[in-house]
């Protein structure tokens, strides 16, 4: 009897779950619409209508088969008709809660930034500009982001929450969103291509009501990023390149089709593992990492080490390898925030020009003469 | 033996402190709310500000009611673990319950590094982690009942349950060697614990299961003071003893396996409770025992959590770190007084 008790509850739960994948295949709005030009990324688009627009994301997180709609509806005017799994959001959006820094350099460039009034784990942040924020209390720390303050946000309480979700198995975000505060997801990190990342600055905006200024933004940012490109096509040699770095054992490599892989393939350099069909990182062992790179000609992107004696505190292994021997590691350690945030997380999202032109400058350095490493420094 | 009028005063007093600990616990938090306004806020009337009223309503109460039923129902718990295995060491956790759970988990937030991403798009939804842990602790209980049906001899299953949670804790190590950082953080973050994160739609379905639980425990009462004299001893005056086992096993799932679900693996309370109880009421006998571990629970976990909320702080602290650190030295404080162990 018991049971049968359990089981139904069981199944209660499990029937609820089903429900909620049903409703989300309804189609809606069959009103006319035109769409926002986006180029690179994949993972939202923008449909701009009379009184709204309407944005789809649909890859919150890495192969994630659920699609988030969002209503956006100009203050003061009606709503129009939606079926129940659109969020409304009254725009343009006054105040915002963000988790990942990521976010900030496009509140920072669209000239939004005031809006920002929580935030988890500010000593993250490098901007002196809201950092100044923080210390004058303009932005509340809202404690860690998989345990945001619930009181403290409710106290705030935003126009909307920006999240981001690692497999949709999040259950504060859930709450937030039950208690009232509508919480967006940016999947700006699962994007492929560098200047797909960079592109959610238009996502952003459309929160904002500025389009034209994210548009204006990106494309200087692409311009930049592409003449980079060119000239790195020029040069006929293509060093090798090696990356990563081993936690005990187990060396974890960006994927031939992540975004580091095309990065190091824009920057016209030979990446070791570029055959590998992995979108994220793979997990290999030291011996297995060493018969491939031991002769690569840089190693970029090593951890978040700042001097090539910290690496060997961590694996002896390290020091076999030529490219540690030839004063060759590069780490994307060189500027930091206040408090030790790393200004390339932050930053480097909205800036795949800059990274691109520091990755030329590490392989081709007659390319750029006058150019400075900018998140990139070589471990000494 | 004291007579039962003592108790009873100690029963009034209990249930008066835990009232006085509930209202404390809702009065206190990150945000700092006059208590006019909390009483405003509780009775429904406007407070001064409008958040409060939704604080008060949509997470603090939620909350305190949360930790009523995770202190009372893993209290409870480790009682019949106890008196059942007669081993004062034992606890929700030995019988591989919330091993289980944690495997459940780990297979919904790390699998999918392990197993691609078509195993974690099974689970996700905002129950993914409720459903994963209890059929994980359900699992387990189902292979331990079957097991212990073949074995007759309590210790026997004892060994098999913490047999279940090595072989649950390496399964979890393997899938989190292979797992992002931020996979990792996920799962360590449930680990911690969280009794703040329930809705009420979720406390009513947690209430009900927890409810059935303790409903069996009290069936149990009379069984489990006759386990106290040994099973030969048990079984010589008539009990079948087959079935208060399952009965009681059952009930220990139900509580130990939803709250761990709900809340993450709340550590030291299930083990430590029913040694606290013991020491203060000087008694084994579970018809006063069983109420008074209810009572305890529910008002040592309402101020763990008071504690952990850091009041007037933006800060709060994983639940789990207070339950140990403010626990164990009340129990050591017991021990030395009273020089022996009451079991």
């Amino acid at each position: 009897m018991r049971f049968l008790t359990l089981l139904v509850t069981y199944s209660i739960l499990l029937s609820s779950c089903k429900q909620e994948k049903q409703q989300a295949a309804i189609p809606i709005n069959k009103l006319e619409g035109t769409q926002e030009i986006i180029s690179y990324a994949k993972g939202f688009s923008i449909t701009n209508y009379k009184n709204h627009k309407r944005v789809v994301v649909n890859s919150a997180w890495p192969n994630s088969d659920k699609v988030f709609t969002y209503l956006l509806v100009n203050k003061g005017e009606k709503t129009p008709e939606h079926d129940i799994n659109s969020k409304i959001i009254k725009i343009p959006i006054k105040t915002l809660v963000a988790v990942s820094t990521t976010n900030i350099p496009a509140l920072e460039y669209l000239g939004v930034d005031n809006s920002l009034i929580g935030f988890p784990n500010t000593k993250y942040i490098c901007s002196e500009k809201i950092r100044k924020r923080v210390d004058n209390g303009d932005i509340k720390e809202l404690g860690n982001d998989l345990e945001l303050n619930i009181e403290l946000l409710l106290e705030l309480n935003p126009d909307m929450v920006l999240g981001f979700s690692v497999n949709g198995v999040d259950k504060k975000l859930d709450q937030i969103e039950q208690l009232g505060v509508p919480v967006v997801l940016d999947g700006s990190w699962t994007e492929q291509h560098p200047l797909g990342r960079a592109e959610w600055i238009k996502f952003v905006a459309a929160f904002y009501n500025k389009e034209k200024e994210a548009d204006s933004i990106f494309k200087t940012i692409e311009t930049d990023y592409l003449k980079a490109k060119e000239a790195a096509k020029t040069v006929a040699r293509k060093p090798t390149v090696m990356s990563g770095s081993t936690f005990k054992d187990i060396w974890s490599i960006p994927g031939g089709e992540s975004f580091i892989a095309k990065y190091l393939e824009d920057a016209n350099t030979n990446y070791l593992w570029k055959e590998n069909d992995n979108n994220g990182s793979i997990q290999l062992n030291f011996e297995n990492v060493l018969e491939k790179a031991q002769n690569a000609e840089f190693w970029i992107g090593a951890g978040n080490f700042d001097a090539k004696e910290d690496m060997l505190q961590g694996h002896k292994g390290y020091a076999f390898f030529n490219a540690y021997k030839n004063n060759q590691v590069y780490s994307y350690t060189k500027r930091k925030g206040a408090k030790d945030g790393l200004l390339y997380y932050e930053l480097g999202t909205l800036r795949p020009d800059l990274i691109l032109k520091d990755l030329i400058k590490i392989a081709h350095p007659e390319l750029l003469n006058d150019y400075e490493l900018f998140f990139f420094k070589r471990l000494e | 033996m004291p007579d039962t009028k003592t108790y009873k005063l100690s029963f009034i007093v209990l249930t008066l402190v835990l009232l006085l600990c509930f209202f404390a616990n809702i009065s206190l938090g990150s945000v700092f709310i006059p208590f006019q306004d909390v009483f405003n806020g509780l009775i429904g009337n406007p407070t001064e500000n409008e958040s409060w009223q939704y604080i008060i309503h949509e997470y603090r109460l939620p909350k305190a009611f949360t930790a009523i039923i995770v202190g009372s129902g893993l209290g409870v718990s480790g009682l019949l673990m106890q008196t059942l295995f007669r081993n004062p060491l034992a606890g929700p956790f030995v019988l591989g319950i919330t091993s289980g759970s944690s495997l459940g988990v780990a297979l919904v937030i790390m699998g999918a590094s392990l197993f691609g991403g078509a195993f974690a798009g099974i689970f996700v939804s905002k129950w993914s982690i409720v459903i994963a842990a209890s059929l994980g602790s359900f699992a387990v209980l189902l292979l331990v009942l079957i097991i212990s049906n073949k074995v007759r001899d309590t210790m026997a299953i004892l060994i098999i349950g913490l047999m279940f949670g090595s072989i649950t804790s390496a399964t979890v190590s393997v899938l989190s060697y292979f797992s992002s950082a931020e996979e990792l953080k996920q799962y360590i973050f449930w680990g911690l614990g969280s009794i703040g994160n329930l809705t009420w739609d979720e406390l009513f379905i947690f209430f009900i299961i927890y409810a059935i639980g303790i409903i069996v425990s009290l069936i149990c009462i009379k069984a489990l003071n006759t386990l106290l004299l040994g099973e030969n001893y048990a079984k010589s005056l008539g009990l079948n003893l087959k079935t208060s086992r399952l009965l009681i096993i059952i009930a220990t799932s139900l509580l130990a396996g939803t709250i761990t679900a709900f809340a993450g693996p709340i550590v030291f309370i299930g083990l430590a409770i029913p040694h606290m109880t013991r020491q203060l009421f000087n008694t084994s006998n579970h018809k006063i025992l069983l109420p008074a571990v209810f009572l305890f629970g529910a008002i040592v976990m309402l101020i763990c959590d008071s504690i952990a909320q850091l009041p007037s702080s933006d800060l709060t602290l994983p639940i789990n770190a207070i339950t140990s650190l403010i626990g164990a030295p009340v129990i050591i404080w017991l021990l030395v007084r009273k020089r022996k162990m009451v079991f």
